[in-house]
């Protein structure tokens, strides 16, 4: 926490695919989500490992996420508040989550010291917002601004995520808009597109191959007609996946020789996000740089 | 010595053409190169030239003008096959060079065989030597120097451009390697001759059976329940016909339902339930609508949709009575974009439906449907803009001509050669995208989809250097023969053996009317021993003639 010795702490939640240790690193804090499995809860890299989710996940457990409990989030601030002047609190997108709006509501208790910053992101964008945020910090931004100028930049970010298969989505049912609109006896690959508060379907290839070039044609399109232009300097790049990192790696491989200079993250998907779509799954996304 | 016709003279030699083409049509379908049980040259052409053919003959005491329009826009309309597209814009062009003609004389006839040719070259794409464009190149160059060379016999002029059209023709098989290996001229070609050599024959004044048939439209039987009460105003245009081979319950409250659903749609109704079918018949303005609902009941076989409205028309057209235009109500709802498939197999076009295709034209190898199939598809689907996917290399010709005589939507046509090209094509379809970039993108996707196809042989012949004999079966894929033998399944095997490479990660089987769940699981399961790291996906397609149609990607 040396590195942050300014007044304004930066928390999020695990949704945005830092582990406890690398917040550790960044001086950040991390909010475990949790998740409920039979009768048990786990937390999502506290007491539940990626493997050992995936192992029950294809196990065919039933499995539930919930938001952090109120007295989690509580607890996480005003512990924060002791060394803190501030905080801005960057949950997962409330599109995609009430934990959004639960911050916000318990937020109302701290007369403005804790800033929620409602700007739609998940996983690898939400952590890109993250890594934002202290760099506004250390430009000596309130919290408040930080808010303003995350959610004006809200936008700017695109994510689309290929899966393997459409089992986990219609068993989930909670994203049953865009699994509804993919109806055919052929097996296919859904492909989604996440931009601000809607999770939808975008397009569907027959194989990965095709998935893979309807995702770097569709990323490079929004560069262009987006975010100002597919240029290194404009744009990060980066890679999501479900339990399989070395296609992850091959994916970021070819992406860089679409995109050749780019800063490129490969990081796994939350395993919120991942208990919904399913093992297998593959996602590009961009967030155009800050100024 | 006659040097000049008229327009009379003309429609004759016109429908003696036409007549001589349909004689010789069973002939030029034996020309074809691959013995395939489809793909009719002669049939396509014959289709053609007819639907022309009816609206000449309806014509008394024709002028050039008329004469020109009934032949252009009746072959332009009737177009199928690649034959016959090109047919149909040799006669456009020729036509547009002498319609303000009020006699033709023999430089007329060097500029409009001119004037022909060059129409037809740019109808094609990538137009190949070898075929029937060379054929009509070869009659107009030799048309020109005619009437350089002075000659002003008509008669003599005819002969000679006939007979050094004829030796072009002979030719073919030096251009183009298939004709020679398969040991036949391009069908074409001879098409083309026999066209010419028939209206020759009207010239010099041949007593000829010139009566053209009202019925040209493939297997049909059952038409004659269309009304043909001269006045009588069509108020529902499509005579629609099916069975339903019933996989659900049909009790007397379904059937109740199903006639009531009908009536609301359409009249003429006939619903006959029988044990596991029903046969169905109804008036309608849109067949789509009985048939989606006739799905929910079972498979639908021996389907027949006629467009009553035109038929009526050609009757009082043949009445002396002009008729007057009136287009068909549409009760699709409007959308931005719509698809049109051309498919033929219950299964197949039940997966082009769960795609989002919005219209099936019925056909495919067997039956190539006509510029006006689609015209008539087009009109049904009520969007701005309409993709369709001819799904057969010999129907891309006639969904091109649509597309250009299609004025108040955006037509888009993606140039699938297959079906499963198709379904990959349409598969990539990306809502967010405009149009061009989607052709762009359907485009490119479907070019890395190999496709096979299996099917027998309908008479001898030897191909890419294979043997074939009547009855074999034979596996062609995307530029030739892969396999051939005497058991399906082998030679299917055979086939996708020759298709595969290390890139392809999916195979996809749809088999055909023909056979049994139970050998195509059979050939699913060799395949997927033989190819481990595939992964292979098994489905009916109920397509007639072609035993398996098989893709990988």
């Amino acid at each position: 926490m040396n590195q942050l010795s300014g007044r304004v702490a930066v928390i999020t939640d695990s949704n945005s695919g830092i582990t406890q240790a690398q917040a550790k690193e960044l001086g950040i804090r991390v909010l475990p989500m949790p998740f409920m499995i039979g009768e048990e809860t786990y937390f999502e890299d506290i007491t539940l490992t990626q493997e050992e989710f995936y192992e029950r996940l294809e196990g065919g457990a039933d499995m539930v996420t919930s938001q952090p409990s109120p007295e989690s989030v509580l607890t996480l601030w005003k512990e924060t508040l002791q060394e803190y002047d501030e905080i801005v609190h960057i949950p997962m997108s409330s599109g995609l989550s009430g934990s959004c709006q639960s911050a916000l509501m318990l937020a109302g208790d701290f007369e403005g010291r804790v800033q929620v910053v409602n700007n739609q992101r998940i996983s690898v964008t939400q952590r890109q917002s993250v890594l934002d945020a202290l760099l506004l910090v250390k430009r000596g931004m309130s919290a408040s601004e930080i808010k303003a100028f995350l959610e004006k930049d809200k936008f700017n970010s695109s994510i689309y995520i290929m899966l393997d298969t459409l089992y986990y989505l219609k068993k989930g049912g909670r994203i049953t808009p865009a699994a509804a609109a993919i109806g055919t006896i052929l097996r296919l690959k859904p492909v989604l597109q996440i931009q601000g508060e809607r999770l939808d379907a975008f397009a569907k290839a027959r194989t990965a191959g095709q998935g893979k070039s309807i995702m770097i044609n569709a990323i490079r399109n929004d560069m262009e007609n987006r975010f100002g232009g597919a240029h290194a300097d404009n744009i990060w790049l980066e890679v999501a996946y479900t339990k399989d990192r070395e296609t992850a790696e091959q994916f970021a491989q070819e992406l860089l020789k679409e995109f050749p200079g780019f800063d490129m993250v490969i990081n796994p998907l939350s395993l919120s996000v991942a208990c919904h779509i399913g093992p297998g799954s593959l996602a590009v996304a961009c967030c155009k740089k800050i100024r | 010595m006659t040097n000049t016709i008229d327009a009379k003279i003309l429609a004759k030699m016109f429908l003696a053409g036409a007549k001589n083409l349909e004689a010789k049509k069973e002939w030029i379908n034996d020309l074809n190169v691959f013995p395939v049980p489809d793909g009719d040259t002669g049939t396509n052409m014959t289709l053609t030239i007819m639907s022309a053919a009816r609206d000449v003959a309806a014509m008394e005491n024709p002028d050039m003008l008329s004469l020109c329009k009934a032949i252009s826009s009746g072959s332009l309309r009737g177009a199928r096959g690649n034959s016959g597209v090109i047919l149909s814009q040799l006669f456009r062009g020729f036509t547009k060079s002498i319609r303000d003609k009020e006699e033709l004389d023999i430089p007329v006839f060097a500029d409009a065989f001119e004037k022909a040719v060059e129409t037809a070259y740019k109808a094609v794409m990538k137009p190949k030597e070898g075929t029937i464009l060379t054929v009509a190149k070869g009659a107009s160059v030799r048309a020109r120097e005619l009437a350089k060379e002075g000659c002003d016999d008509l008669s003599v002029f005819f002969e000679e451009v006939i007979r050094y059209a004829d030796e072009v023709l002979e030719q073919t098989p030096e251009m183009l390697p298939v004709l020679k290996q398969a040991g036949v001229v391009d069908s074409g070609g001879q098409g083309l001759m026999q066209v010419l050599k028939g209206a020759y024959d009207a010239f010099m004044g041949k007593e000829l059976d010139l009566t053209i048939g009202g019925e040209t439209t493939g297997a049909s039987s059952a038409k004659a329940s269309v009304n043909a009460q001269a006045e009588m105003e069509i108020k529902f245009g499509y005579c629609t016909e099916f069975i339903i081979m019933l996989s659900r319950n049909f009790n007397i409250k379904a059937e109740m339902d199903f006639k009531e659903y009908l009536e609301s749609i359409g009249d003429s109704i006939v619903v006959v339930a029988d044990d596991d079918v029903v046969k169905v018949h109804v008036h309608t303005n849109d067949p789509g609508l009985a048939i989606q609902k006739a799905l929910k009941y079972g498979a639908l076989s021996n389907l027949k949709i006629d467009n009553m409205r035109l038929e009526h028309q050609e009757k009082l057209f043949k009445a002396g009575q002009l008729p007057e235009q009136e287009s068909p109500k549409e009760p699709m709802p409007h959308k931005e974009v719509g698809f049109i498939a051309v498919s033929v197999g219950d299964g197949i076009n039940e997966i082009f439906k769960g795609l989002g295709v919005d219209h099936i034209i019925e056909g495919g190898q067997t039956m190539n449907p006509s510029t006006e199939d689609m015209l008539n598809a087009i009109e049904q689907v009520n969007a701005d803009t309409v993709f369709i996917f001819p799904n057969n290399k010999n129907i891309i010709l006639a969904a091109n001509q649509a597309q250009m005589m299609v004025k108040d939507k955006k037509i888009v046509v993606v140039p699938t050669k297959t079906v499963p090209q198709g379904i990959t094509a349409i598969i990539n379809y990306v809502p967010d995208l405009t149009a061009e970039e989607n052709a762009e993108t359907m485009s490119g996707e479907m070019s890395n989809v190999k496709t096979g196809q299996v099917t027998y042989a309908v008479r001898d012949t030897v191909i890419d250097d294979k043997e074939i004999k009547q009855g074999d079966y034979m596996g062609i894929g995307d530029s030739g023969i892969l396999s051939v033998g005497e058991d399906v399944a082998d030679v299917t095997f055979r086939m996708v053996q020759e298709m595969m490479n290390e890139e392809l990660e999916l195979i996809s089987i749809y088999y055909g009317e023909e056979i049994r769940e139970d050998a195509a699981q059979g050939l699913k399961a060799r395949i997927q021993e033989a190819f481990p790291s595939c992964d292979i996906e098994l489905q009916y397609g109920g397509q007639p003639i072609y035993y398996y149609i098989i893709s990988a990607e």
